[in-house]
């Protein structure tokens, strides 16, 4: 990923064997066009950008009350919220959701990935069908398995139960809630990955597995010694979207508890994003919300360091 | 093959984009203004929205606003029902729309737990005063109606019905356990509440797969408002505005009552207004809910036809009281105040409250609604012709309100989780209450 | 060239990862087509009923339901928001990629340090505040501007820019006078189409499912088609027939888009992730 390719001689070369009279236009065009190519971009960022960071920071000093009064708070609205257990409930709840969605979220799409690679008939209609849940929309499918899900009436309890196990309210208990919401996120998002990694899969040169055949290497080993390796690349750009996706969680918790943020009777499935968006829409407190959403920003920022280090481990070349 | 995917690529980009156009001049075609079809008249109707809440057939406005669409080509009423759960939902999204200035109703519901707040925030209202609506003055218990008026002395809100306080059962399942199920029988059985969990246990003894409560939420309404009486007529806060959760006995007695039948597990673990709770009713999952009087139409609404007849109304044990009851206010961000104003004082009227009683079920606050023979002398179908006006219409005239801070909704949410929370074992029971009391300070905040 | 044969274990696990994708929307349609009192019923019913055509219709005239204007929000809101992130994305990628300038390489980490940061979460309250007071709540602009900022795009644009289109072919076209523009539309465009189809797919498909944001600043009377599902959820609590049936009115037209052009779609897909 270096970001200097330019062959910076050759262009000079070339400019000076223009006509004179275009000369200074397109010495105008280089010199002024890329900073406008580029410019629509960062208007945009410091638009909505910069102006959100830097006003949440403004708001997360104050402390705003239902009843309309606004007061200077200075950093109270941080020392509350590392005192409040809510928040780290709900950062507990974000980040274990996130693992227990992505892990496997990761073994199945790379095994999917692996078996749509093989030779196969219908390819299209396949790839089509693993693709089928991102086309679909995030609350309607929330919706189905909130009710899949259900207590009392929902077929997974009901189809548990022929298998003799008691039922699990899946709302109130805090890990049946995050395996549920976990599944309808890998429902989502498991064939979108699988199709990626098939994707970069097909880059990898043919003859390096069959050199690897003729050295004896078993399929297994094949796998791990040259598919998960080249994919390296392909794996940031997914665990990435990923992490960024898992750790802002919140449309299906959010259905999952018929729209309300408080994510069961006792937070067990709010995720940060939630308490966000209660703080500043339930309780209309914009300061501890504000200074909530930094946190979330610093969580974010965590997750993408830790999860870049370790695919930079398991593609390790060695 | 490499440039056939590629140029497919960009085709199905613009196919994309080309059924989107598509899409959106077809909807710009057939306006979504166009919400009075019937109307061919020269003059486009003013349409008046009216937010409420609640389950079942929550306002029970749905008869009277036919009648007055019938009646009014000028001015047509759109009732939309936003959702089930006041404090959960209603009210948070009301308030966001009254701070941002758009996005209420024209005339929108209030509960009692809204209204110290409501009170508060005086600006977001308009004056109903300058529509001539003091004169509803003599309609309304003194209470309900000074409850409606700002300290500034603004009229923003009229009253539409009130509590009262029963306890809807299930008929049937009585039967199937033994007990006496007839209504004077059943209400004879339970005096006090002690003797309805005797009640409840011998139920449970005889009937596994229904549960004989819903769940501890609303028992402990029930029980909170009729303490709340013997208490001064405070819950969660005194007059002045302080949060008193853990110094009010009412709170206690009440948590404690909820508490007992939940380990008992005399309960289905529901908590009320929610989807579960909803299905619950209509699958027969308990056999009695507290209900005051607004409940009645929530449970014929959620149990639906198959549950006519299987239901009845008896007494309530531990005597009266008034939990609920709602407001109707017109927003300032209306754009027409006169006309809502016209709606509200329609709803309000003695013949549409009586009339929404007789339908419904829910009590009217109006006095003259309360004193009319109809009224008075209502059967509900529903409920197995249960005599709806002598049970709450008697005891209407001598309601009194409990008073609720400015935060009572915030703190009622709070509460209630935790009390939902003993229940579904999400809270361990000998740590319920401090929670209880952490989180209601918490939430007055 | 060895024969990369299925086996049999393979064969049947694809084939329940193909059952677990679609079952879900096959329960969707199970209860859509059939009754309130079915969807809890126990057992559970399993096959379609023959209500669909009558839930759908109760769902569309709905007074309350404003489902066609939700679908029809959700398609300009996304195409919008698609059709730009695509074109300030192009631009910008090109220029990254391929042109020199000051400052270049600053602003390209500034880029790629904000593709990770979830400004319409992050910046929730201020971005709030600022459309009630532009007095846009409740309009479609406050839902497209702030999803126009798309750090992602930029990045993905300037990769895939400068992994398919060759300096050599910049230069060649500068030498015939071609100004930078021009250069855009007639070599970078036609070079960069598959990366511009993954990221239009991933930014529709975004804004189509994009839930918090409208929730905050959209009426209910003028909702996404999120929106409207959520509303239909909160209104008609227990009538699943009518909700189930709105759900899947909700994925209908995006499900015939993706059957109609799915072998565009799952190869552009294919082709731009892999140069990304």
């Amino acid at each position: 990923m270096s970001l200097d390719t330019l062959p910076r001689a050759m262009r000079n070369n070339h400019r000076r064997a223009r006509p004179p009279g275009r000369r200074w236009r397109s010495r105008l065009d280089v010199k002024a066009m890329p900073y406008a190519l580029v410019s629509p971009y960062f208007i945009l960022f410091a638009a909505f950008g910069l102006f959100p960071l830097a006003f949440t920071l403004y708001y997360s000093l104050y402390d705003y009350d239902l009843t309309g009064t606004t007061e200077w708070a200075g950093l109270d609205n941080y020392a509350a919220l590392l005192a409040d257990s809510a928040f780290w409930r709900a950062t507990l709840n974000t980040v274990s959701m996130f693992l227990l969605a992505t892990i496997p979220q990761m073994l199945l799409a790379l095994f999917l990935a692996n078996a749509l690679n093989k030779r196969l008939r219908f390819r299209l209609a396949i790839r089509m069908s693993v693709l089928l849940p991102l086309v679909t929309s995030v609350v309607a499918v929330a919706v189905v398995f909130t009710q899949l899900f259900a207590r009392d009436w929902g077929l997974v309890n009901y189809l548990l139960g022929l298998a003799g196990v008691d039922p699990t309210n899946w709302r109130a208990e805090r890990i049946p809630s995050w395996i549920a919401i976990a599944t309808m996120v890998d429902w989502r998002w498991t064939g979108y990955n699988a199709i990626i990694f098939l994707a970069g899969m097909q880059t990898i040169p043919r003859d390096l597995y069959e050199a690897a055949s003729i050295d004896g290497a078993s399929r297994r080993r094949q796998f791990w010694q040259i598919t998960l390796p080249m994919l390296r690349p392909t794996m940031i750009f997914v665990v990435l979207n990923s992490t960024i996706g898992g750790l802002t969680l919140f449309s299906e918790p959010m259905t999952f508890y018929n729209g309300n943020p408080d994510g069961g009777s006792q937070g067990q499935f709010q995720t940060v994003a939630m308490f966000v968006y209660k703080e500043a829409f339930r309780e209309f407190d914009y300061g501890y919300a504000s200074a909530a959403a930094w946190l979330l920003f610093l969580l974010i920022l965590i997750g993408a360091a830790i999860n870049f280090l370790f695919v930079r481990r398991i593609g390790g070349t060695k | 093959m490499l440039i056939s995917k590629r140029r497919g690529g960009l085709a199905a980009a613009s196919a994309l984009a080309a059924a989107a156009l598509a899409v959106s001049s077809c909807s710009s075609g057939s306006t979504p203004e166009s919400s009075a079809p019937a109307s061919s008249a020269a003059a486009e109707p003013v349409t008046i929205r009216v937010q409420t809440f609640g389950g079942g057939s929550n306002f029970g406005y749905k008869n009277a606003v036919d009648k007055w669409n019938a009646e009014h080509k000028d001015i047509q009423i759109k009732y939309e029902n936003l959702t089930d759960q006041f404090e959960q939902q209603y009210w948070p999204q009301m308030i966001q729309w009254l701070t941002s200035g758009t996005g209420a109703g024209d005339v929108v519901g209030i509960d009692e737990g809204g209204m110290g707040l409501a009170k508060a925030r005086t600006e977001w209202w308009a004056d109903l005063k300058e529509y001539g609506l003091e004169s509803r003055k003599a309609d309304f218990p003194a209470w309900k109606w000074e409850n409606g008026v700002a300290g500034d002395g603004k009229l923003f809100a009229l009253g539409t019905d009130i509590g009262g306080m029963s306890i809807c059962y299930r008929k049937d399942l009585f039967e199937k356990a033994g007990l006496p199920a007839d209504r004077e029988a059943v209400g004879a059985l339970w005096p006090t509440w002690d003797e309805y969990m005797n009640v409840a246990k011998k139920f449970q003894d005889k009937v596994k797969d229904t549960k004989f409560a819903d769940g501890t939420n609303t028992l402990y309404q029930v029980v909170l408002y009729q303490e709340a009486a013997k208490n001064g007529n405070i819950s969660y806060f005194d007059t002045t505005n302080n949060l008193v959760v853990d110094k009010n006995p009412a709170v206690k007695t009440a948590f404690d009552f909820a508490q007992k039948m939940s380990q008992q597990g005399l309960t289905a673990k529901l908590r009320n207004f929610t989807d579960e709770w909803a299905t619950g009713t209509q699958k027969g999952s308990f056999a009695t809910v507290g209900c005051p009087s607004w409940m009645l139409g929530v449970v014929s609404g959620n149990a639906g036809d198959d549950g006519k007849g299987k239901w009845d109304v008896a007494s309530v044990p531990g005597g009266g009281g008034n939990w609920g009851g709602s407001w109707l206010a017109v927003p300032k961000q209306s754009k027409h105040p006169k006309e809502a104003a016209q709606v509200a004082d329609y709803l309000t009227q003695a013949q549409t409250e009586a009339s929404v009683f007789t339908d419904f079920g829910n009590m009217p606050s109006n006095t003259k609604a309360q004193q009319d023979p109809a009224v008075q002398g209502a059967k509900n179908e529903f409920f197995n012709d249960a005599p709806i006006g002598e049970i709450f219409a008697k005891s209407a005239a001598s309601l009194q309100p409990v008073f609720l801070g400015v935060k009572h909704a915030q703190v009622k949410n709070a509460i209630e989780s935790v009390v939902q929370g003993m229940d579904d074992g999400s809270v361990p029971y000998d740590k319920a209450w401090q929670q209880l009391v952490d989180d209601a300070v918490k939430a007055a905040g | 060239m060895t024969v990369w044969k299925p086996t049999v274990l393979t064969r049947v696990l694809l084939g329940l990862a193909i059952f677990l994708s679609a079952f879900p929307l096959y329960w969707m349609l199970v209860i859509a087509s059939r009754t309130n009192s079915d969807a809890v019923a126990s057992p559970p019913r399993f096959l379609p009923g023959g209500n669909l055509g009558h839930n759908i219709v109760a769902v569309l005239t709905h007074p309350e339901a404003q489902f066609l204007q939700g679908l029809a929000n959700s398609f300009i809101v996304a195409s919008v928001v698609t059709f730009s992130v695509i074109i300030i994305s192009t631009l910008a990628g090109f220029a990254f990629a391929n042109l020199s300038f000051k400052g270049r390489n600053a602003l390209l980490l500034l880029v790629l340090l904000t593709m990770a940061v979830p400004l319409q979460q992050m910046g929730v309250v201020p971005l709030y505040r600022l459309m009630v007071s532009l007095e846009w709540t409740g309009t479609l602009k406050a839902v497209i501007l702030p999803y126009l900022l798309n750090g992602f795009g930029v990045f993905l644009m300037t990769q895939y820019t400068r992994q398919s289109v060759p300096m050599e072919l910049v230069e060649a076209a500068r030498v015939d006078g071609a100004a930078t523009l021009r250069i855009w539309w007639n070599v970078v465009l036609p070079a960069v189409r598959p990366g511009m189809a993954v990221l239009g797919i991933n930014t529709f498909m975004l804004m189509w499912n994009d839930y918090m944001w409208p929730l905050i600043v959209l009426n209910q009377d003028n909702p996404t088609v999120q929106i409207a599902i959520n509303s239909l959820n909160a209104r008609f609590s227990t009538e699943y027939s009518l909700i189930f049936a709105g759900t899947a009115l909700s994925i209908i037209p995006l499900v015939l888009v993706f059957v109609l052009f799915g072998r565009q779609i799952v190869g552009g897909l294919m082709e731009g992730a892999v140069k990304a």
